[in-house]
């Protein structure tokens, strides 16, 4: 099966900030959450795989086209929407949606007609008269509508009203449903991702800290309640995070297993829950602990 | 696609994109140009200089909003990212930049270049008054290729603003020393064009340099590294 991408020890330096030796690659079909607070290095992941900016050290592969030297293969087809990113606002909806038409051939006129109307956006109003959600839905459409093999998506849900943000989540849902097609998305809302993704990434200060199947994430993680004392829990690295509240010790494990439950009661500990964690409590615990999850 | 090739169709809209974003403008800058040729064409004194100042004033103006709706607009409203994601390369998005700019330039560069020598040669103005005029001309078209240079290569608008509005106020400079140029200078209440290699050499060299100066912004541009 072709790669939707290939990253292999990319690193790109700024100034003050620096996105280091990440390898990640995701199968094409696949829907990928890419997860990690504000300045994190999402963006700077997606530029590089969009052409928008080209990685310092590293090689980079797209769709099976080695970017930047491919992009313009590359391109034909990728999707991509970002927070950052404007249309002219002298021009209208209308408008945009003739210009990237003319460049795509694949445009689908009557799935851009659904989407103006599930978006409720006007055609013929020009962009500046435009909100924030309905400037990302635009972007949104604009971007479905020509049906690229891989879609890029930074934070395409922040900053929306719950409203636009389910309607946005819903029509997402719909295009994953095309086996073709993949999906890198960007968030730091560990709700939309959990609900769409296949896989998740973990991103922190520039450094991938994990990348595995959603369900994997899910199952390797417990919150482990246990009565009792005992102070050697930061020398098992299963433990990610302990925590003690009055007699009660709460543990955060990573890879767990029946085993463990074993070797805690045999420290004399009494266990009196185990507990899944949520995607993002996986992640707070995986940023805090500063290790891989 | 090999780094050298080049996607003609894309490059096409993208030209049409800018050509339909700042028509308006440019009709007015047209409009604005043969107003100012009308006056100049009546051979009056107050409305040669009225219409010759409106005359570099439009040249000017028409310079600075074809770059600066073209590429600075572009960087400031965030809408490069969008125009980058399409499928072109750095050297696509350059040529469409440089054909584009040049066409939304050269088209009222052109309109009010013919009309200036329509008005000398036609008017009771003297003829020899073409030379001045293709001078300067050829400073405003020499200024353009060094601002479209700059707000290519550097990101920063104050250093776009600095490029635009130096190079075009030089245009003051230009004219006294052009003026100081006897052999050019004494001819131009004459009856007739005279050309002459000083103002010849003056010509080439600012279209020769204009040129130079476009290449070395391709150079430079296709080797940045970020588009957003």
């Amino acid at each position: 099966m072709t790669a939707a991408f290939a990253l292999s020890g990319v690193s790109k330096h700024y100034e003050d900030f620096a996105l280091k030796d990440i390898d990640l690659h995701m199968p094409e079909g696949q829907v990928m959450g890419l997860v990690g607070v504000n300045g994190a290095g999402k963006t700077t992941l997606l530029r590089i795989l969009s052409g928008l900016t080209r990685a310092d050290t590293g090689s980079v592969e797209v769709l099976g086209h080695v970017m930047p030297a491919d992009q313009v293969a590359a391109k034909k087809h990728i999707g991509i929407a970002s927070e950052d990113m404007r249309l002219f606002k002298t021009q209208t909806l209308r408008w945009h949606m003739d210009f990237i038409r003319t460049i795509y051939p694949d445009w689908d006129e009557a799935y851009a007609q659904d989407l103006l109307r599930r978006f409720d956006l006007r055609a013929g109003q020009k962009l500046a008269g435009f909100s924030h959600g309905q400037r990302v839905k635009a972007l949104l459409l604009l971007n479905f509508a020509r049906r690229p093999r891989l879609l890029l998506l930074d934070e395409p849900t922040t900053g929306l009203d719950p409203v636009a943000r389910d309607e946005v989540l819903q029509v997402l849902a719909e295009v994953l449903r095309d086996e073709a097609r993949s999906v890198l998305f960007s968030s730091h809302n560990t709700q939309d991702i959990e609900q769409i993704a296949d896989t998740i990434s973990f991103v922190h200060q520039g450094r991938l800290l994990a990348s595995k199947d959603k369900e994997v994430f899910i199952d390797e993680w417990r919150r482990i309640l246990c009565q009792g004392t005992w102070e050697g829990a930061g020398d098992w690295p299963e433990i990610a995070a302990a925590r003690r509240n009055g007699s009660m010790l709460e543990l955060k494990v990573r890879q767990f297993s029946e085993a463990i439950i074993e070797r805690l009661q045999a420290q004399g500990l009494e266990i009196r829950s185990t507990e899944a964690m949520s995607l993002e409590e996986i992640f707070v615990t995986t940023v805090r602990s500063g290790a891989a999850a | 696609m090999s780094a050298f090739e080049i996607n003609t169709p894309v490059i096409r809209q993208l030209i049409v994109k800018d050509w339909i974003l700042f028509q308006k403008q440019l009709a007015l800058c047209v409009t604005a140009g043969i107003v100012a040729l009308c006056l100049i064409g009546m051979a009056k004194g107050w409305s040669f200089y009225l219409g010759s100042l409106l005359l570099i004033i439009v040249l000017v103006s028409a310079a600075c909003f074809s770059i600066s709706t073209s590429m600075l607009v572009e960087r400031k409203d965030q809408t490069l990212a969008f125009v980058m994601s399409l499928p072109v390369s750095p050297l696509d998005y350059y040529l469409a930049k440089l054909v584009g700019s040049l066409i939304t330039f050269l088209a009222p560069f052109l309109v009010i270049l013919v009309g200036t020598v329509a008005v000398i040669l036609l008017t009771p103005l003297p003829d020899g008054l073409l030379m001045l005029a293709l001078l300067l001309f050829g400073h405003v078209l020499l200024a353009y290729s060094v601002s479209l240079c700059v707000a290519m290569a550097v990101e920063s608008e104050g250093w776009n603003i600095f490029a635009m509005v130096g190079s075009m106020v030089l245009i003051n400079p230009m004219i006294m020393l052009i003026g100081q140029i006897k052999s050019i200078s004494s001819h131009f209440e004459g009856d007739h064009v005279v050309w002459n290699a000083p103002a010849i050499s003056i010509l080439l060299t600012q279209l020769i340099v204009s040129i130079a100066v476009l290449l070395i912004t391709g150079w430079v541009h296709t080797r940045k590294k970020s588009f957003y």
